[in-house]
């Protein structure tokens, strides 16, 4: 019987893995916008992209636009990488679970 | 049971993946307006060249500013989006660089044509229809839009009657090409944008 593969703990957060979803599908997003996609909180959604972003899922670059600062953040190829690997072991996974 | 409970929580990660990658792709631009003031532009450019005396000016202005409305419009909306924070897709990314590619290249060739002296109305008319079937086509492909593709068809159907036909027969193809090309299909993405943009207020 194949072993069952482990699931990346850093992903696997659910808040975390909305937004490693959500960078997917962008090429980059600005904090707010990621703040009304996934209704977290400020603190909330900040310290889970440092999370990420201290994994090397992400990357954040900080700018002004209109004297309002902003931070943009990006999905980065590790972190692709690893959304991708995450999905494979999820289905891996459920194909073992409903086998069972 | 516990293999139960780990199933759906497992179906429920994988349906919070699916959820946020389409919620990221998911598109509030609108350019439906773009098609219908270009269709409006031509419309009175060939108006004002039959019924006026100044043929070249009726073009050149006409062109001029509806390349500034659009350009103009565009930065401004573009500005606005940056303040409203919507992120860059790579979807409205390249539907935009063939737009911009197709825009730049009639707005180089056509005003050279004319002034070579080298071109006549027949010539104009199917480098117009070609670089728009051209980048209809592209569009329709990148965004799976099939109708899109019919005006492609419509625009290379006008660039060959303008080789093969007489100046009336290309005229009044440009005529029909872009009835349905720009206005009626301007009016029906501008619709469709309106129903969508409608669903996502909803669904925020």
């Amino acid at each position: 019987m194949p072993e069952l593969p482990e699931l990346n703990p850093v992903i696997h957060g659910k808040l975390r893995l909305a937004l490693l979803s959500l960078l997917s599908g962008v090429e980059e997003a600005e904090f707010t916008w990621l703040r009304a996609k996934t209704g977290a909180t400020d603190g909330n959604l900040g310290a889970q992209l440092l999370k990420l972003e201290e994994a090397g899922y992400v990357a954040v670059k900080k700018r002004f636009v209109q004297r309002k600062p902003q931070s943009l953040y990006r999905m980065t190829e590790a972190g692709r990488k690893a959304l991708t690997e995450y999905v494979q072991a999820l289905k891996q996974l459920l194909g073992g679970v409903i086998g069972s | 049971m516990t293999g139960n409970a780990e199933g759906l929580e497992l179906k429920d990660r994988l349906s919070l993946i699916e959820t946020m990658i389409a919620e990221g792709r998911r598109s509030t631009e609108s350019w439906g307006w773009v098609f219908v003031l270009w269709g409006v532009a031509y419309y009175v450019a060939i108006a004002w060249s039959a019924w006026g005396n100044h043929q070249n000016q009726a073009w050149n202005i006409t062109m001029t500013v509806a390349m500034i409305l659009t350009f103009g419009t565009v930065a401004w909306r573009l500005s606005r989006g940056q303040q409203k924070s919507r992120p860059a897709t790579t979807l409205g990314r390249a539907v935009t660089s063939v737009w911009l590619a197709v825009g730049v290249s009639m707005a180089i060739l056509i005003p050279s044509l004319g002034m070579s002296g080298r071109s006549n109305s027949n010539l104009v008319v199917a480098v117009i229809g070609t670089l728009l079937g051209t980048a209809n086509a592209a569009s329709s492909m990148i965004l799976k839009w099939r109708l899109q593709f019919g005006c492609a068809v419509i625009w290379w159907a006008l660039a060959v009657i303008s080789c093969l036909g007489t100046q009336r027969q290309s005229f009044i193809a440009l005529l029909v090409a872009n009835f349905f090309c720009q206005i009626v299909f301007g009016i029906y993405a501008m619709i469709c944008e309106a129903r969508r943009n409608k669903q996502v207020a909803n669904h925020a």
